[in-house]
């Protein structure tokens, strides 16, 4: 990603989804992570909170290198339900996998092909993640039911 | 596939009459030769080529496992869901297919060689598998450049599950070793 042309339309507001969204997992693994403690399921969460931190610096970099000042991250985030045991925890990092998912497929979307590539390569590894921590998987990773449905334009 | 008019090219054909009827002079030459299908539409139809390929060899692996005793059913267990993933994914593709009526055919890429047969035996047709989802998630993701952003978020999606379908397959492997 060339630190020298300027971006696309869309460009910077993908990317910050996509930052803002790993904010969120970073935060919620950490909560996740707290009742998987001493479980096998433990060294999952640790390794997939890793890989958010990574992800989100790449992110932050790719942001700054565009002339962009990455999203900051919020002191602490809404989860989507209360996580009060390990199943909970598991049930948040399903969550957290998809929404990440998502939020890549909107670099997917871009024109620039190294980003769309980054994205495709990220959707992939959420989806793995998710599928993991779900026990099963999906057709579509990512993809809302509003996408799979939208009308079609005429080729 | 080209050569058989669908419902949707048949609809497509009735809506562009009108525009054809009232373009006169000014307009688009309705004479002319028919339009080349969009890039979209090769590379769409490469996918859907490649998905039907698929869900051939899930139904050859799942017929050899039912005819097998032992390991079968739980192979089956496996696998169905997979291949239900597999028709998903197909049926979405062909959604996106929209060929203005007229245009020149354009095949899906061929094969440069005939696919590859199922092996026959559990333990080897599951590897099989494996290795064509491997192969499946990687090409879908060629398949991103210079698709347009709608059809590039399905191609990365799908190969995102085809590459979920791995470790499933490891763990079938697994099972049938034992």
């Amino acid at each position: 990603m060339s630190s020298h042309v300027r971006p696309a339309p869309g460009t910077i507001r993908a990317l910050q989804t996509a930052l803002t969204a790993e904010h969120a997992a970073v935060y919620g693994y950490g909560v996740a992570g707290a009742y998987l403690t001493g479980s096998a399921q433990a060294t999952a969460a640790t390794s997939d909170w890793l890989a958010h931190q990574e992800a989100r610096d790449h992110l932050e970099a790719v942001l700054r290198s565009l002339g962009a000042q990455p999203a900051a991250a919020a002191v602490a985030y809404q989860l989507p339900a209360p996580v009060r045991n390990p199943s909970e925890a598991v049930a948040l990092a399903v969550v957290l996998e998809e929404r990440i998912t998502t939020a890549y497929l909107g670099l997917v979307a871009l024109s620039n092909d190294s980003i769309r590539d980054y994205g495709a390569l990220q959707v992939r590894a959420s989806a793995l993640r998710a599928a993991a921590w779900r026990g099963g998987t999906v057709a579509f990773p990512g993809m809302t039911s509003v996408a799979l449905a939208r009308p079609r334009k005429q080729s | 596939m080209a050569a058989k008019p669908t419902r949707r090219v048949v609809l497509a054909a009735a809506a562009m009459l009108p525009l054809a009827a009232v373009s006169g002079c000014d307009g688009p030459d309705v004479l002319a030769a028919p339009p080349s299908p969009a890039p979209d539409v090769a590379v769409l139809r490469g996918a859907i080529a490649a998905e039907q390929l698929m869900i051939t060899r899930y139904t050859t692996v799942l017929h050899q496992a039912g005819a097998a005793a032992g390991s079968g059913g739980s192979l089956a267990g496996a696998l169905q869901p997979l291949l239900a993933e597999h028709r998903a994914h197909l049926a979405q593709l062909r959604s996106r297919l929209i060929v203005p009526a007229g245009s020149k055919a354009s095949p899906a890429t061929p094969h440069e060689r005939p696919p590859a047969p199922v092996p026959s035996g559990a333990s080897a047709s599951v590897a099989f598998l494996r290795t064509a989802e491997q192969d499946a998630a990687t090409t879908m993701l060629e398949r991103l450049h210079g698709a347009s952003s709608s059809l590039a978020q399905l191609f990365a999606s799908i190969g995102a599950s085809e590459a979920t379908h791995v470790p499933v397959l490891d763990a079938a492997a697994a099972q049938v070793a034992r």
